[in-house]
């Protein structure tokens, strides 16, 4: 979701309306599934949701987009393209490294500081979100007059030819920018393991740039004195890099900038770019009509489709639909049920209820633990909720037994969440840690997750609810522990024994176990006071921690 | 006067006929034979009932210390040097003292020209003066003092405060402890009181068994207690206070036809990801926006025809009318497994399972995402998740559900819908909600699941659903601030917590 910077007067100006500020925000901004983030006079933060639009990241998108609601304009946004003589080859080697290469030449542009802004920033967000990071798509803009045609994309060996990278004073070979400019270092994992390295080269020998991480000072600066440019995209799908181009040069078509295309020669093979032929869908109106549950007529959703971006023509039953070129988002009618309903207007629309006859239900289990959980209180527990993300320390050794193995995160923001828990009991002690200084005694107890390895399931681990009660203070004695479990269980109507174990979390001979029908659910004990130490706390203590899961299949 | 008398504790009852203007608290226990506490306690009570006014008197009072006792029995040791001296010269090793009290006296006795000192064989040897004899005749302040103590310090004579100011300088002879004097003044009420027999009335102070058992509380008085008194504070067995909210969310949903689904903590990118139709390349997908897992790495997938129709829905649409995302779809990449990172993931599982429409369906889910742990922002939290899928579901009724929560399930009185991007539906809603206290508030997501999303799970109507972020609405009715109350360690604020 990109958040991007615009300035009304700019858009006021590329709308060719002078729409408020008022009116963006509650009407204008809805229709690009936007919304006004934040303003500061005239400087506006707009955050795009739509993540598969990278054309509505500039203010010339957003213009492009909305204009139709505010004047006159509707359908297709239409772009004159002057056929040229300009080429490009492609090398054959860059086949397996980066294969694709579209460009496109822009004449007579006025380059403002707007005009930069929003080309630096739209260039950023497209490789960024709708590129991958550069991977499926990274863009090029050059200065026009300084480059020798035909273009070559060709591959270099690593140290095979030097030039200064954009913002640089010195020469470089591909390999130093990789290994010492800031932006061979972040991208330079996109060309990890290739002997050769793809370039942009002119027939005078001039290097364009190193796509896909930098381009060359010299061709690569774009400033106010730049009448003419020369756009490229590089990637590794060809549709992907088309619908990028389109992307930047619609936007400096919106500028006043001239189109003329490119011809892009791979092998024997020519492609022309940049190709705004519209994409075609076709939708039966009442599919529209069953999505949205409004009942429109056919010319008001012709109108309502024309306003939104679309060609169309009645046939029939259903509408042929042409839309921008550079829109992916669309799919499926579905799509354009929504842009019908957001050129609509979501707030217009009447929201009703709909009449569906069914029956609520708990969780037969879940109701079973909410019995348990009266059990507790009712014995004096205070109930807690604690995280199920703890650490290795924690669940194991301040509580003094073996790792017998637990779900652990690869990528752990911090190392003290780094695991799933895989038994409650840590929890209650960390608690008790951090309440040293409050009244005892603390009586506690949480029904809470826990995840245990199992090789048998699907997902290789199973969800286990745990009641874990503890009981810190004086009186802490395994009397007490065992009435307040033997409470919980004959009302619970659950026939049990205690059988000898050792544990180290408890104080040897003053720990047991306790079985149901053959099915050990629970352990039962004094705690260890060296575990208890373990927590920095000083109060004798009581605990159980019991299999919830367990004991409901049994009963 | 008479309710008066009957509220009387039986302490209070027991001090009265010994109370009198004046009277110390050391008297009234003396006389009363009753213990000091009781005694300050009845008197305390009968403060709080104005019967009197405890007079508080600060005193300082000279007292003899562990040397002064022993000399006032036996004598001050510089007398009792002198004495043994009448008898004739002594070395300072044939005294019957002990050499300390020998050191001290000579400097006391010798300041007083009492004796004369003189030295052989390395050995001083002691006689006595005339002076010396003269002190002897008669009692010394001194002496005097240690007999007449204790007194008041500021009380004392100019010869007791002579003979104080020289004894103080000595070794633990006398010390000054500040003395609580308490006595007891009576108000017009205690005056009155005292008047009363108070003998004559019976009271009941305790209930007893046998009482009951045997009639004889019958025409007897309870004596009155002071109910306005402060009780020490007792801690006891309480509910959660976010749990608790999220019970009564579940209530509110079951009383809406819903159904509650369950899920796994730990899911399989499939259907955390794969099956919302969500491409394998996306960048919510990456390392930064989930987490992954060391172990265990990879899951199972299931039933090979789902597996099927969602890789057919991601590379060319499958059945499903869409042109789907064109790519090669990879198994491995969606049996990577990784904690839910959102509620969706059990829809997609429930609908899956087979489901009976219509249907209504919620999940109150734990999600995990890659957040560090502040005032605004949980590393596990908690997502009101459910779905409802009916022939009669369009954009429309979407709508309408969804207000009907606000209003209902979060006590909204307003609603507005904005347009919103997720991947697995369309069309897709964002709603604000407007709280009659909180404002204007995000409420949440929701959407028609698409085509390509319920279609491979073998679901062929229409499906609305909703991700709700609820802490929010919970910080607000429980009143906080920190998000991290919701998981609260602080046992002083759980203990403190109203039933919400």
């Amino acid at each position: 979701m990109p958040t991007i910077d615009i300035s009304l007067k700019d858009l006021q100006k590329l709308m060719g309306f002078d729409i408020t500020f008022k009116e963006l925000e509650e009407e204008g901004i809805l229709y690009v599934k936007g919304e006004v983030d934040a303003f500061e006079g005239d400087e506006i933060k707009v955050d795009c949701k739509e993540t598969n639009r990278p054309d509505l990241w500039s203010t010339e998108g957003i213009a492009r987009q909305i204009a139709p609601y505010y004047t006159k304009n509707k359908g297709v946004p239409k772009f004159d393209i002057k056929k040229s003589k300009h080429e490009v080859i492609v090398d054959k080697g860059v086949e397996k490294i980066r294969p694709y290469f579209v460009a496109a030449v822009i004449k007579n542009i006025k380059v403002t500081d707007e005009l930069i802004k929003q080309m630096v920033q739209l260039q950023e967000k497209v490789c960024m979100t709708y590129g991958r990071k550069r991977k499926e798509a990274a863009i090029g803009l050059y200065d026009y007059d300084k480059l020798t045609f035909p273009m070559k994309y060709v591959v270099v060996d690593p140290e095979g030819i030097k030039f200064v990278p954009l913002g640089f004073k010195i020469e470089m070979t591909p390999g130093e920018i990789l290994e010492d400019h800031p932006k061979g270092q972040e991208y330079k994992h996109l060309l990890d393991g290739f002997k050769k390295y793809p370039l942009v080269i002119d027939s005078a020998k001039v290097v364009a740039s190193l796509p896909p991480i930098i381009n060359s000072d010299y061709t690569g600066k774009v400033t106010g004195n730049t009448k003419n440019l020369f756009v490229e995209v590089t990637g590794n799908d060809l549709g992907v890099v088309k619908v990028a181009l389109n992307v930047i040069v619609a936007a400096l078509a919106d500028r006043g900038g001239m189109i003329e295309s490119v011809k892009v020669k791979y092998g024997g093979k020519t492609i022309v770019t940049p190709d705004f032929k519209p994409n075609k869908i076709i939708v039966e109106y009442d599919f529209l009509n069953k999505v949205s549950g409004l009942g429109l007529k056919v010319n008001v959703m012709k109108g309502l489709l024309e306003k939104a971006g679309y060609d169309v023509v009645v046939d029939g039953n259903k509408f042929k639909l042409e839309y921008s070129s550079y829109r992916q988002d669309i799919l499926h009618p579905v799509d354009v049920a929504e842009d019908l309903l957001i050129a609509y207007g979501y707030n217009n629309v009447e929201p009703v209820i709909p009449k569906i006859a069914t029956v609520g239900e708990l969780d037969d289990f879940e109701v079973f633990c909410e019995k348990v959980r009266d059990y507790m209180v009712g014995l004096g527990g205070q109930e807690l909720l604690t995280f199920t993300l703890t650490n290795r320390e924690s669940l194991f050794d301040k509580m003094n037994v073996e790792d017998w193995g637990c779900v652990e995160i690869a990528n752990p923001v911090s190392s003290q969440w780094s695991v799933l828990r895989n038994w409650v009991l840590p929890s209650m002690m960390e608690f008790f840690e951090k309440n040293t200084s409050e009244e005892y005694p603390q009586q506690i107890y949480e029904v809470g997750d826990a995840v245990v390895l199992d090789e048998k399931k699907e997902t290789k681990t199973k969800d286990v609810k745990r009641l874990a009660w503890a009981y810190s203070g004086q009186e802490a004695t395994f009397t007490y522990v065992k009435q307040v479990l033997d409470y919980l269980l004959r009302g619970l109507n659950v026939k049990y024994e205690v059988v000898d174990v050792e544990h180290g979390s408890f104080i040897e001979g003053r720990v047991g176990r306790v079985v149901v029908n053959g099915k050990k659910i629970a352990y039962i004990g004094e705690v260890n006071p060296q575990v208890i130490s373990n927590f920095g706390v000083k109060m004798p203590t009581v605990a159980f921690e019991l299999n919830l899961t367990d004991l409901y299949e049994l009963l | 006067m008479k309710k008066l008398l009957s509220s009387l504790h039986p302490l209070e009852r027991k001090v009265l006929p010994y109370l009198k203007e004046g009277i110390s608290l050391n008297e009234l226990v003396e006389k009363s034979k009753m213990k000091e506490i009781e005694v300050m306690r009845s008197l305390q009570w009968l403060e709080n009932r104005e019967v009197l006014k405890i007079n508080l008197k600060v005193k300082e009072v000279v007292s003899l210390d562990v040397n002064g006792k022993i000399y006032g029995k036996e004598g001050l040791p510089e007398i009792r040097l002198l004495k043994e001296l009448k008898s004739g010269d002594k070395k300072t090793s044939e005294f019957k003292l002990d050499k300390d009290e020998v050191n001290i006296s000579i400097g006391a006795l010798k300041k007083k020209a009492a004796i004369d000192i003189s030295k052989k064989d390395n050995e001083l040897i002691l006689s006595i003066t005339e002076q010396g004899k003269k002190l002897l005749d008669k009692e010394s302040f001194e002496e005097k003092l240690l007999k007449e103590l204790p007194l008041e310090l500021n009380k004392l004579s100019p010869e007791q405060k002579f003979a104080y100011d020289n004894l103080k300088t000595r070794r633990e002879i006398v010390k000054v402890d500040i003395v609580k004097d308490r006595s007891i003044s009576l108000t017009k009420v205690g005056n009155n009181l005292l008047k009363e027999k108070i003998g004559d009335l019976q009271v009941v102070e305790n209930l007893t068994q046998k009482m009951i058992k045997d009639g004889s509380w019958k025409g007897k008085t309870f004596r009155p207690y002071d109910i306005k008194i402060n009780v020490p504070k007792i801690n006891a067995g309480k509910r959660q206070p976010y749990l608790k909210f999220l019970n009564d969310m579940r209530v509110n949903l079951i009383s809406l036809g819903f159904k509650e689904m369950k899920g796994s903590l730990i899911e399989s990118e499939f259907f955390n990801f794969d099956v919302l139709f969500q491409p394998q390349n996306h960048p919510a997908r990456t390392w930064t926006d989930t987490y992954h897992l060391k172990q265990p790495t990879h899951g199972g997938l299931p039933d090979s025809k789902i597996v099927n129709a969602v890789k057919g829905a991601h590379e060319t649409g499958g059945n499903t009318k869409s042109k789907g995302w064109g790519y090669k779809w990879s198994p491995i990449i969606a049996s990577q497994l990784m904690p839910r990172a959102h509620g969706t993931a059990i829809s997609g599982r429930t609908i899956a399972s087979g489901v009976k429409v219509p249907c209504k369906y919620f999940a109150i889910a734990r999600c995990y995402r890659p957040d560090v742990l502040d005032a605004t922002h949980l590393i596990e939290f908690n997502q009101m998740e459910g779905f409802v899928a009916d022939e009669s579901i369009n954009f429309k009724t979407l709508l309408g559900i969804l207000k009907q929560f606000a209003i209902e399930v979060a006590g909204a009185d307003k609603v507005k819908f904005y347009p919103d991007y997720y991947p697995f539906t369309e069309p897709s809603v964002q709603m604000s909600a407007k709280h009659p206290e909180l404002g204007w508030v995000e409420f949440g997501g929701a959407g028609i699941f698409r085509p390509e999303m319920v279609e491979p799970l073998g679901m062929n109507v229409p499906v609305m659903a909703w991700g709700l972020g609820i802490d929010r609405l919970a910080m607000f009715k429980l009143g906080i601030n920190d998000i991290r109350y919701l998981f609260s360690t602080d046992l002083k604020w759980l203990r403190g917590m109203g039933i919400v």
